[in-house]
């Protein structure tokens, strides 16, 4: 399944509900759909606030669902500035008292942590990220034990 | 996402319910700070129905946290379902504010 998603503030949260529609009609578990709807508002809010300061292409970005018989992939594109978030990203310092954190950088790190695996490509113009969970209840420790 | 905010003395408790997210995040930044603008140096956050949270949502949540920190009070959070819970440890927000099984176990901690 692909969603179109327009350059707005408002479409994190379209995309979001659209996602768990999906899931929920593909019977996933509500662990799945709450990494996914996390990371999909992180990474979309990046994009549409940041990923086209300066562009002189009109921005395209598709986020792509397919759901295989081990795992669920979510590929998000975009035609913005070249963007990987797994080396570009600051990591936030976790250990700073109340008052010494900065506000915001968290986003990236929420992601990482939540979505199992992570990869990134630049192609032809587009940052490529795609999100990969697995469909086991429990995440990232189940695996079967034949092929 | 909605707050409903209960008061006694000088503490406040807000059960929050939907979600927070990029979107309402402002929202949610609005009313807490209405919430302790108003008087409440203490404030206990109720989860319980609490969708999710997103980095947006901590950062509303972080200035909350200083805000009751300043005026001598404190945050305090209750019912957070598990994955919630994990957003909040991912993002060290557990350093930041106390979290418990229920509002009287929040509440009796500012006393």
């Amino acid at each position: 399944m692909r969603i179109v998603v327009k350059p707005d503030p408002s479409e994190p949260r379209r995309v979001v509900d659209e996602v768990e529609r999906f899931c929920v009609e593909h019977a996933l578990s509500q662990n799945i759909i709450f990494r996914f709807q996390l990371s999909l508002d992180e990474l979309l809010t990046n994009i549409i606030s940041y990923g086209f300061e300066g562009a002189t292409e009109d921005p395209v970005i598709t986020v792509d669902i397919r759901l295989g018989d081990a795992d669920i992939e979510i590929t998000i594109r975009d035609n913005g500035q070249p963007f990987n978030p797994l080396e570009d990203a600051e990591i936030p310092d976790l250990s700073l008292a109340a008052e010494d954190r900065p506000i915001g950088g968290l986003g990236i790190h929420l992601t990482k942590s939540f979505i199992d695996t992570l990869a990134y490509e630049r192609v032809e113009g587009f940052n490529c990220l795609t999100l990969t969970q697995p469909l086991g209840a429990a995440g990232s420790e189940e695996s079967p034990d034949e092929h | 996402m909605n707050i409903e905010t209960s008061y006694s003395g000088d503490t406040a408790v807000g059960v929050v319910s939907g979600r927070v997210d990029s979107s309402n995040a402002k929202d949610f930044d609005g009313e807490l700070s209405g919430i302790i603008d108003g008087g409440a140096t203490n404030l206990v956050l109720d989860c319980g129905s609490l969708r999710y949270i997103s980095s947006a949502g901590l950062r509303a949540l972080l200035i909350a946290i200083r805000k009751t920190n300043q005026a001598g009070g404190g945050l305090a959070l209750c019912h957070v379902p598990e994955n919630i819970l994990e957003v909040l440890e991912v993002s060290g927000f557990v350093r930041l504010t106390k979290v418990f099984e229920t509002v009287e176990e929040a509440q009796a901690s500012f006393k």
